[in-house]
């Protein structure tokens, strides 16, 4: 899957999860640009995140996902295990 | 031995850096790192020697445990699987715990309820035995979910039980702590981390030893004539601890923070002026703030994602169950479990306002959330409920006394239960103690904080005498040597 690919879906996911259609993400949206990115809806993305691709975060890297590009990246590397 | 000692300052510290780096001069690197080993151990047997094989133990089980769960291969025949591997790690370490800090607690609640007569242990609370725990159950965890590679066992060694952290943290977690224990370039004295050391160290002893412990004495007699205290008096004392509090531990962060950096180790930021806080999600995201970042990830996130499907009324079920713990995580006592509890029920109610964006005034935002960190630490500090009962009493329905020489401008308050004497007899008779919370109001409200200090320090001629100055302010108050209120934790 190309990083294209990841950015699309998980866009679709912070959409669904925000509740917002018109939503843009960049690599550098973080908690601060979603008024809503709380430490419960943070556990939703990572959720959706992981039942979307199949992949699985561990406890110790929920807090290093602090950006969108961080998820992306760490997602891309553990689909490439 | 105290950071806010002569031992400390003019003995230990320098010579354990001396000849750390006399080690790394000579690229005798394992025996740098031994003597590091060494150093912390005598540090931390200064005070009783007794539980100095309990922390080894400690030590040497986790790291054992966790190389098994770094080499763990699922198709062999294990006769115990992984999980069950970690689970046993995890009893074990929690169990330690609760038999040395909670069990005379479980006994006299038991005795209470029962009318049983089963005798106290009266066991001494191995220090730091609530922060090495921590800080190896989050390593055991790691090791388990594949995040630990194999690591050295004299680096673990040193990030479990490196003195500056040691007995107090900040919560220092593997992963960013161990890479800087390996890493080589650490090896080589740097004067800007010594000079940045020294600066934020001076900060630390400043504000223990000149702040906190001026504080103290008031907080410490408000609350022993707890039930005699006049309004104004219920007030100093509430707000003496509360100022005692921050100014106490965040000092000895700072210490920590500067006695590290000498050694190029970077501690994590642990306070980020809490005081300015407008809610209590926010004050949380300023106070103690590794431990926020441990609870957030080892017990809050595990709670929710145990549920199926995540919902807020469950979140904020996880988030008063976190509260609930990291209360009792702090003592063995009813007044840390209803401290905890109202922190966790503020929690709740402060992200209800949220999910319905609900915008406060900026001020009262600020108000409401500093007098309800001011109140719940009453019960933070009191040894008993009723303690904490008589002091909050006293802040509502306590006698209105004034100053004398108030007398002749509001006389006409006479009528309404408003008397003129002496005002602060039960804190002290020291009207010192006014001009000092007014000090401290501006400390924490209008100053940067020691972090932010830290960052943008540059040493030049003025930064040096600024160090100078609050070092000898400092050390020319050192006499009293009192110990920092985490250390019973």
């Amino acid at each position: 899957m190309t990083r294209e690919e990841v950015f699309t879906k998980t866009h679709n996911i912070f959409k669904d999860i925000f509740d917002d259609d018109s939503l843009n993400i960049t690599d550098s949206t973080n908690a601060d640009d979603i008024d809503t990115w709380d430490s419960l809806n943070h556990i939703n993305l990572v959720n959706s995140v992981e039942k979307e691709f199949g992949v699985k975060f561990a406890l110790g890297e929920l807090e290093s996902l602090k950006d969108v590009g961080a998820m992306i990246d760490l997602t891309i590397k553990k689909l490439s295990k | 031995m105290l950071f806010n000692s002569y031992e400390f300052i003019f003995l230990f510290l320098p010579i354990s850096f001396i000849i750390y780096f006399y080690l790394t001069s000579k690229r005798l690197i394992t025996a740098s790192k031994g003597w590091l080993i060494f150093s912390s151990l005598f540090f931390y047997s200064w005070w009783n020697i007794a539980y100095l094989p309990l922390i080894l133990i400690s030590i040497l089980f986790n790291y054992s445990l966790s190389k098994s769960l770094i080499e763990f291969k699922e198709h062999n025949k294990n006769y115990i699987s992984k999980k069950r591997l970690l689970q046993v790690g995890l009893i074990l370490n929690i169990s330690l715990l609760i038999y040395f800090k909670y069990m005379d607690f479980f006994i006299s609640n038991t005795n209470f309820v029962f009318n049983s007569e089963i005798s106290l242990l009266h066991l001494a609370l191995p220090l730091a035995i609530s922060f090495f725990t921590l800080q190896q159950i989050a390593f055991l965890i790691d090791s388990y979910e594949g995040l630990v590679e194999e690591k050295n066992f004299l680096d673990y060694t040193i990030f479990v039980i490196f003195f500056p952290q040691l007995i107090a943290g900040p919560i220092v977690h593997h992963a960013e702590m161990m890479p800087q224990f390996s890493s080589r370039w650490n090896l080589v004295k740097n004067y800007k981390n010594i000079s940045a050391g020294l600066f934020i160290f001076s900060i630390g002893l400043f504000k223990k030893v000149v702040i906190a412990d001026a504080f103290a004495q008031w907080a410490n007699l408000g609350f022993t004539n707890s039930a005699t205290l006049n309004l104004l008096e219920a007030w100093a004392a509430s707000l003496s601890y509360t100022f005692q509090m921050y100014f106490d531990f965040s000092g000895y962060t700072d210490m920590a923070i500067g006695a590290a950096l000498l050694f190029n180790i970077k501690l994590p930021q642990n306070f980020n002026s809490p005081y300015k806080a407008t809610g209590i999600i926010d004050f949380w995201q300023r106070w103690h703030i590794t431990l926020t970042v441990f609870i957030k990830t080892y017990v809050y996130t595990p709670i929710l994602r145990s549920f199926s499907r995540i919902t807020f009324t469950k979140a904020m079920f996880a988030t008063f169950a976190a509260m609930f713990i990291s209360g009792l995580w702090h003592g063995a006592g009813w007044n840390y479990i209803v401290w905890g509890s109202l922190h966790g029920v503020a929690l709740v109610i402060n992200h209800h306002w949220q999910k319905r964006k609900i915008k406060m005034n900026k001020i009262l935002a600020w108000f409401i959330t500093f007098n309800f960190v001011n109140v719940t630490l009453i019960f933070f500090k009191a040894s008993t409920l009723s303690q904490a009962m008589e002091v909050l009493n006293n802040m509502i329905t306590g006698n209105i006394v004034l100053y004398h020489s108030l007398d002749s401008v509001l006389s006409f308050l006479t009528p309404f239960g408003v008397h003129f004497g002496t005002v602060f007899t039960h804190i002290g008779e020291k009207p010192k103690t006014l001009v000092y919370i007014i000090i401290a109001f501006i400390i924490i409200l209008a100053f940067k904080n020691s972090n932010e200090l830290t960052e943008k320090f540059k040493a030049s001629k003025y930064s040096l005498a600024y160090i100078f100055t609050l070092f000898i302010v400092a050390i020319s108050m050192l006499s009293n040597f009192s110990e920092f209120l985490y250390f019973n934790f």
